[in-house]
């Protein structure tokens, strides 16, 4: 009779922790989609502060005949009247509000470089890879804390795509090809739609926001990441400019 | 009497729930049982937080895995995911080819296996929150011929293996110099006519690689590259590199020299 019951007390210890690691599970409903009203906007130009970093071009090591000898070290691109581009502006703490997006974003390995280099994308949208380059590239997005690989995908031919889901906790992911290693892309992913990637003139506008005060982030791949507090009002445009400190020396 | 049965209706019960709540609970092994597996034959070289930091570990290469991320490189699941236990185990039981890890297929039992396979997954948060991803499928091998090699040599060359593993296969491709894991370690692509696969030289074995990648590795996943057929082909050529195979064209397959799944 002791035998079987020291079984079942096992088992049903094997039970209580399966059970706790069900719970364990991360909850993702920090975010609710309901209809804005009197919605506001956000918009801003990112600046460096003081003159860019002159980082030199990048030394191409590998398919020299067809990705060339150099290519321009995209780093820092500064746009007409000083703007930063590749910036990403989101909020952090807005918990309700429009749709989560749900179009498929695209990143295209592109003469030995990815494009685009930075954007924003939602948890649930998937991903289209593909290449234009007659190399073998391979698209391998990891974990940018961690360098965890989240999947590794070969594109060996030019016009090869492959499109694949985005990771189910979001997080930034940061894009490398192994074969190439000179090539580096980011992908921002939130669990909320209030991103924005600055253009070439390092402007940004994030639209539909619900009124509110909220902290607006600025990332950029090699610059100190700053974040400000901005007050959306009904129906008006709230300007949010921001200087951000270079941390590539050249 | 009484006691007893009421003991079997308790522990039908339970086991009812179990089944009903997990479907994998009766192969799994105990955690705490597997810490002292761990700690006895693990420890010295993957460290007792799992982090691959083991006093022995400091000079082997490749370096012993870091068991926190859950990033394995041998698994018959789909570039990314989770390894099954199933794979673990086939680690623990072959051991790797060319490494520092050897065979415990005798000096641990299956049920040890299982409880230190438990505990290693203790490491990562991932094996909590993610469920198993189901493993690939590998349709049966064709037969081993001189014209299947040929069709696997024109697709090393159309799918750009050379990239990394270079024209002759010595791993001297032109991408070959710097490549790193996720861990920042250098690694180098595997010199393919060196005799032996490390997860094993089975074509099963092979044909996992071209299709779920090595995690954590610059080898990506060929998946929606390449057909099975062609899988197929390209691991008849991989395997007629080796000298350690008989180069057997009467169309069985070749038969595994052992030595890569010591």
């Amino acid at each position: 009779m002791t035998i079987p019951m020291r079984h079942g007390l096992k088992i049903l210890s094997a039970a209580v922790i399966s059970g706790a690691l069900l719970l364990a599970r991360p909850v993702l409903a920090d975010y609710t989609v309901e209809a804005v009203a009197n919605a506001g906007t956000i918009e801003g130009v990112i600046k460096l502060s003081g003159a860019a970093p002159q980082i030199a071009p990048i030394e191409v090591t590998k398919n020299q005949d067809y990705c060339g000898q150099s290519i321009p070290e995209p780093v820092y691109l500064i746009g007409k009247g000083g703007g930063l581009q590749n910036v990403e502006v989101f909020l952090k703490d807005i918990t309700k509000g429009k749709a989560l997006l749900t179009d498929t974003i695209a990143l295209v390995n592109d003469h030995c470089m990815f494009n685009p280099r930075v954007q924003g994308a939602n948890v649930g949208q998937q991903i289209k890879i593909s290449s234009n380059d007659p190399v073998l590239h391979n698209t391998h997005p990891q974990n940018a804390s961690t360098n965890a690989t989240i999947y590794n995908i070969a594109l060996p031919f030019k016009g090869f795509s492959v499109t694949k889901p985005l990771p189910a906790i979001p997080e930034l992911i940061k894009v490398k090809c192994d074969a190439h290693e000179w090539m580096h892309a980011w992908i921002w992913e939130l669990d909320h739609p209030y991103f924005a990637t600055t253009g070439d003139d390092g402007h940004f506008t994030i639209k539909d926001v619900p009124p509110g005060t909220y902290t607006l982030v600025a990332w950029h791949e090699a610059a100190a990441e700053k974040s400000i507090s901005v007050t959306v009002v009904a129906g008006k445009t709230v300007t949010a400019d921001i200087q951000l400190t270079a941390t590539k020396t050249p | 009497m009484a006691g007893t049965r009421i003991a079997t209706v308790l522990l039908g019960a339970v086991t009812l729930l179990i089944m009903a709540g997990t479907v994998y609970a009766q192969d799994v092994g105990d955690v705490s049982q597997g810490k002292v597996v761990y700690e006895k034959y693990c420890a010295l070289c993957h460290g007792e937080q799992g982090d691959g930091k083991g006093h022995y570990g400091e000079d082997t290469t490749p370096v012993p895995r870091d068991f926190r991320q859950g990033t394995f490189k041998w698994r018959s699941t789909p570039s990314g995911a989770l390894p099954t236990d199933a794979d673990l185990e086939k680690v623990l039981v072959n051991g790797l080819f060319g490494t520092s890890m050897s065979s415990f297929s005798t000096s641990l039992t299956h049920r040890q296996r299982l409880d230190v396979i438990a505990y290693i997954k203790t490491f990562s948060p991932r094996f909590a929150t993610e469920k198993p991803a189901a493993p690939i499928t590998i349709p049966p091998e064709p037969a081993y011929t001189a014209e299947s090699v040929t069709r696997g040599a024109a697709l090393y060359k159309k799918m750009n293996c050379a990239q990394c593993h270079g024209d002759e296969a010595q791993g001297d491709g032109e991408s070959a110099d710097g490549l790193t894991d996720d861990w920042g370690n250098p690694i180098v692509p595997y010199d393919l006519t060196e005799g032996h696969i490390k997860c094993g030289d089975n074509g099963t074995d092979i044909y996992r690689v071209f299709i779920a990648g090595l995690n954590g590795t610059p080898m990506p996943s060929f998946a929606d590259a390449i057909s099975p057929a062609e899988a197929w082909d390209l691991v008849h050529f991989i395997q007629s590199l080796s000298p350690d195979y008989p180069k057997n064209l009467t169309g069985a397959p070749p038969a595994p020299s052992g030595k890569g799944t010591r």
